[in-house]
């Protein structure tokens, strides 16, 4: 492989040289920037935000690069829908990884989400990436999608991924980055799963969850932490409507899993400045979620020193809400 | 080195009866997930089916959690 340029906010003229070059990209750009690319070896998803060494930003003409490691053996770029998800596991290689994008509020979002844990393949075969989607003022008015940089492609009800083989001495690594641990209230539980909830289990008895949250006050700019076995995993509010008695989520909720309503985080930048650290290695490709920059204030300010798209939901093996992921390529012998 | 897949470890581990505790994503989104697997469906057949799959899981990533894993398998 090429890799010519490194993760980074690139223009569109920038681009075409290493795109004409036969270099293969996973990128991050509004519609308009990703349809003025030449065709070429890339799948992208449409989204204007990202996290920059200058701390974030809303660009409509810039695009973000994150370049195939240099030692993958083999690339494949696929789209897949719905109902033929399965096959999304099928053929991801043996040893490697797949980048994935999948357009936000589609059906192919909602069955990965809820479904991903029971294909063949799930962890075994790790998918990274993240959802798509458009300019806050447009939501509604514009629909996320993603494109097939071969064909030049554009879909708004499938999702594309670049299937990546690695050598026997490379494996690829997924770490999250959760600013959020949970509260120290009730612990909550479903029975069935789901991007939108009615009732529920607070502490053993049966209540309705958007009443609950409106009776005391829960502030949803903080998610729902789910613990899994010991890692948090977030679930965020979509919209509480104590009138009809419904709570949806940006990520579906699962029976069998404990639930808590987030501590508060007062200074996003400082949770991640803090959570990052001083790791030494630098991630192959990282992304952050929109409502950790629209809550937390981000643009202009750092999430670290880490890059990459700010997205409309996050993957590492799973559907992630409010959450860093990280992918990195270990040696192994 | 792993205990091989017919080892009866792999077993407590899909059932929950050897405890897991990781800081590693991949593990604990495995181990949850096999308590929701056993949540619907407790049958020696789907145990058996959860722990090669457990065994799998740990085989692919023997190498970058040899730490974790050594203090799971003891």
């Amino acid at each position: 492989m090429l890799e010519t340029i490194h993760a980074s906010l690139q223009t569109v003229a920038q681009l075409e040289a290493a795109i004409r070059g036969g270099e293969p990209l996973f990128l991050a750009g509004s519609r308009d920037a990703l349809q003025r690319l030449p065709r070429g070896n890339w799948v992208a998803g449409t989204i204007p935000y990202f996290m920059t060494d200058d701390g974030g930003l809303l660009s409509e003409d810039r695009v973000f690069a994150t370049p195939v490691p240099a030692c993958a053996v083999s690339v494949k770029p696929a789209v897949y829908g719905a109902s033929d998800l399965a096959a999304l596991y099928r053929e991801a290689p043996l040893h490697g990884f797949t980048f994935l994008v999948l357009p936000a509020a589609t059906e192919v979002h909602k069955t990965f989400a809820e479904r991903a844990s029971s294909f063949d393949g799930f962890l075994l075969k790790p998918m990274v990436g993240w959802v798509t989607g458009v300019r806050v003022d447009r939501i509604g008015a514009e629909r996320p999608a993603v494109i097939d940089g071969m064909t030049g492609e554009l879909f708004e009800d499938r999702c594309a991924a670049l299937h990546l083989a690695l050598p026997a001495n490379k494996i690829a690594d997924l770490d999250i980055v959760n600013i959020f641990d949970r509260g120290d209230g009730p612990t909550i539980r479903f029975d069935d799963a789901g991007f939108k909830v009615r009732e529920c289990l607070i502490d053993g008895g049966w209540a309705n969850l958007a009443s609950y949250v409106t009776r005391h006050g829960i502030p949803t700019e903080f998610p729902l932490v789910g613990d899994y076995n010991g890692s948090a995993i977030n679930v965020s509010f979509q919209k509480v409507d104590a009138q009809a008695g419904t709570v949806d989520f940006y990520a579906p909720v699962f029976p069998g899993v404990n639930y808590h309503f987030a501590k508060p985080v007062a200074d996003y930048e400082k949770a991640f400045a803090e959570a990052i650290g001083n790791d030494s290695q630098e991630p192959e490709f990282a992304c952050n979620c929109i409502l950790n920059y629209l809550y937390g204030k981000l643009e202009g300010k750092k999430t670290g020193h880490v890059t990459g798209p700010i997205t409309f939901g996050e993957v590492a093996h799973q559907l992630l809400n409010q959450t860093m992921v990280r992918l990195y390529l270990r040696d192994i012998g | 080195m792993l205990p091989d897949s017919a080892h009866p470890v792999w077993i407590q581990i899909a059932t929950g009866k050897k405890a897991v505790s990781s800081g590693k994503l991949a593990i604990n989104l495995l181990i949850q997930n096999n308590r929701i697997e056993m949540e619907k469906d407790a049958s020696p057949a789907h145990v058996k089916e959860i722990a090669g799959r457990t065994y799998q899981f740990f085989k692919q990533y023997e190498t970058i959690f040899a730490s974790e894993f050594q203090k799971i398998l003891g």
